[in-house]
């Protein structure tokens, strides 16, 4: 391994990483359920862009696998099972968040800030990248911030899985090889599973309240 | 012999049989008949870790049982045993009075031992990866227990749980990578093992600021999973509407095999950094969930959140005792794990007895006088509730007083004085609550239960177990569970 290509492999994760902070904004402050649906899969690409330089500049076999897995299972399967769902039950928008866009922007903006200021003493252990914790710091705060301030429950779907990009862009940039191979295939068939479980219950909820609005599920009380 | 891969087969295989099975009696069946050997090998398990080195692996380490994970082996067994042993006449039950369909029938026999799978897969997991994965797939498949009814609160539950549980296992996630991270050599490309048996040989060398990042990320995570207060809210919710069989595990086992997962990344954490740490934080968040349940128990007019909150409340306990840290009170916090697992489910069994005569959980609907209806259910219920409160002769007697005879005895008299508060509170409001709904004259005029005695068996035999291990237990086991205390309390690193 020479110099500047790793320093090449290093910039290209930073920038790629900053592309999915961006993403996360722009989820924040969109309230179109497909249009969020094709952000967190263009999200997820640049993960696995990320998983796919790794392996390439280290010659990381392994690594190629995660990268293929968060292809198939993240950018094409989980947003076509989602997509599939919302056209079903034919909602198609977030109405009325808690908080209006505006101001989401602004306290995600904190989130970021926070997420660095979490992440700066241990920017001496990241392995690649710049501050590449700090953004998986920020998407885990963010994500939080969209599961609370969303209704849908489809929207809060989506604001989990963002979390658990982030949690992978964590493993990715304080690893540099990710975590072992059997590890990596848990927590994927777990996360597929996981959108399936919650995508009967959203099934079985829009049966039952004819909504999917979670702020319906109220009755249970102290 | 292998003996730790047949545990985790044996619940797998019963799912798989119990697939193409139509009744409910030979369903439930198969999953009795697979507990039961789970149970056979823990006993088993337990008799080889007799002798040095006290620790069993299988497939290079991959499986990995020590002292503190046989004794989950057994409980996750005992709990699971008595539930399938219960809930084949329950959902006969449930079917005949129309409540499920024989679909959700067989739903809940396949995953009942997936889950239970899940848990021993938690438990005898050596990679902290793996330990993790398992626990979110002991989520995914209670879940869809706890939404079993389709009624709208138990899908409110259900989504509560999952939604809550699935952040909570992200943190302990983020946690797992920090830990994993600090395991790394900076200077080395070699990647570093992920066992646990191998980062505590190196634990001396982790990065300490790492590692209590990590904890810090997996206390929140998985102690929302243990229910550990201010992240408990989904507890009493899927406690209540899971069905009975459900609730008794989810309360009886699945609990404690969270607080498993949190226990080990402790042992790592006083490794690493000494005591102090995250000894302290176990404190702190031990007795926000005692004193938390203590008041909502005291107000709490729906039977199975009662039990609830009861169940809160003694993991509460169950994590002050391993907050002091003294060998006293990990020893007291150990037991009373294990008499806890026996006596809650006996509560939710009966409380499951009485909504199915009942057809409500609101204490002020069913009224005073349930002993009347339904004898055998009150005596066995009515037991088991002197003994969750703490009262003698039963073991959680014991094993409460240990831990807080332990604070007492290690200076800390402000924080054993508010258990010991905590305490009384529960106490007051358990016994308070049943005695007004199981004693008395009954005021609601129903017709008498046709089986009076469904359910007794699994009650009387969980009961039975709690009065002989009360007093006495045997020596395998005193030895198991002194080597678990030593483990906890960083004695016998191994």
């Amino acid at each position: 391994m020479n110099l500047p290509q790793s320093e090449l492999a290093s910039q290209l994760i930073t920038l790629l990483a900053a592309g999915m902070l961006v993403i996360q904004l722009l989820m924040v402050v969109q309230g179109m359920l497909l249009t969020n649906i094709r952000l967190f899969a263009l999200q997820s690409l640049m993960l696995a862009a990320i998983a796919a330089i790794i392996a390439f500049f280290h010659n990381a076999t392994h690594v190629y696998v995660v990268a293929g897995l968060t292809l198939i299972g993240k950018v094409f399967f989980l947003p076509w099972l989602l997509n599939r769902q919302v056209r079903r039950i034919q909602i198609e928008q977030e109405i009325a968040p808690l908080l209006n866009s505006s101001a989401s922007m602004l306290l995600c903006g904190g989130f970021t800030l926070l997420g660095y200021i979490v992440a700066r003493p241990f920017t001496s252990l990241e392995r690649l990248g710049n501050n590449t914790l700090g953004v998986a710091i920020t998407l885990l705060l963010t994500g939080f911030f969209l599961m609370f301030n969303r209704r849908k429950a489809i929207s809060q779907v989506l604001a989990l899985l963002t979390v658990e990009n982030g949690v992978m862009l964590a493993a990715v940039a304080l690893t540099t090889y990710g975590m072992p191979l059997v590890v990596e295939l848990g927590i994927f068939f777990d996360v597929m599973v996981a959108v399936m479980v919650l995508g009967l219950l959203v099934y079985r909820i829009r049966e039952t309240f004819a909504s999917m609005d979670v702020s319906k599920l109220s009755q249970l009380k102290g | 012999m292998m003996l730790l891969v047949p545990i985790l087969v044996a619940p797998a295989v019963a799912a798989l049989g119990c697939l193409p099975a139509r009744s409910p009696r030979v369903m439930a069946f198969v999953n009795v008949l697979a507990f039961g050997t789970t149970l056979a090998l823990g006993v088993e398990l337990l008799r080889q870790l007799q002798a040095p080195p006290h620790v069993v692996t299988e497939w290079e380490e991959f499986f990995r049982a020590d002292a503190l994970s046989v004794w989950m082996v057994l409980l996750i067994s005992v709990v699971s045993l008595g539930s399938s042993l219960y809930a084949g006449r329950y959902f006969e039950r449930d079917l005949a009075a129309g409540v499920v369909t024989p679909g959700r029938v067989k739903e809940f026999f396949v995953l009942t031992p997936l889950f239970a799978a899940g848990m021993f897969l938690v438990v005898l997991a050596n990679n902290l990866g793996v330990m993790w994965f398992a626990l979110e797939a002991t989520a995914l498949s209670s879940v869809l227990l706890v939404a079993l009814y389709n009624r709208n609160t138990s899908l409110e539950a259900a989504w509560k749980y999952v939604i809550l549980g699935s952040l909570g296992l992200a943190l302990a996630l983020f946690g797992t990578v920090f830990t994993y991270a600090a395991a790394i050599d900076q200077k080395s490309t070699a990647l570093p093992s992920f066992n646990w048996s191998h980062l505590m040989s190196m634990a001396g060398q982790l990065d300490p600021r790492m590692i209590k990042l990590a904890f810090v990320f997996v206390l929140v995570g998985y102690g929302t999973k243990a229910g550990l207060a201010p992240m408990h809210t989904w507890l009493p919710d899927a406690h209540s509407e899971a069905p009975s069989p459900t609730s008794a595990m989810l309360s009886g086992v699945s609990l404690k095999v969270a607080l498993y997962a949190l226990l080990r990344f402790h042992i790592l954490t006083t490794a690493c950094l000494g005591s102090g740490f995250s000894r302290t934080l176990l404190l702190v968040f031990g007795l926000g969930s005692m004193c938390l349940a203590a008041p909502f128990i005291l107000v709490q007019t729906n039977l199975k959140r009662l039990l609830a909150y009861s169940s809160l409340e003694h993991i509460g306990l169950i994590c002050v005792g391993f907050g002091l840290n003294s060998p006293v009170t990990i020893w007291g916090s150990l037991l009373h794990m294990g008499y806890h697992a026996l006596t809650k489910p006996v509560l939710f069994f009966a409380a499951g007895n009485i909504h199915q005569t009942c057809h409500t959980l609101q204490m002020r609907l069913i009224g005073p006088g349930m002993v009347k209806m339904l004898p055998a259910t009150v005596v066995c219920m009515g037991l088991a509730a002197v003994a969750a409160t703490g009262l003698p002769p039963f073991g959680l007697f014991f094993s409460e007083l240990t831990i807080l005879n332990g604070g007492f005895a290690a200076g800390h008299s402000v924080v054993s004085t508010i258990v010991l508060l905590a305490l009384l509170g529960a106490f007051c409001g358990i016994l308070y609550q049943l005695t007004r709904i199981l004693l008395g004259v009954p005021k609601v005029a129903r017709t008498s239960d046709a089986a009076p005695w469904d359910g007794v068996p699994a009650m009387g035999l969980m009961l039975g177990a709690l009065v002989v291990f009360s007093v006495w237990l045997p020596a395998p086991l005193r030895f198991v569970l002194q080597r678990a205390a030593g483990i906890i309390g960083g004695e016998a690193v191994p």
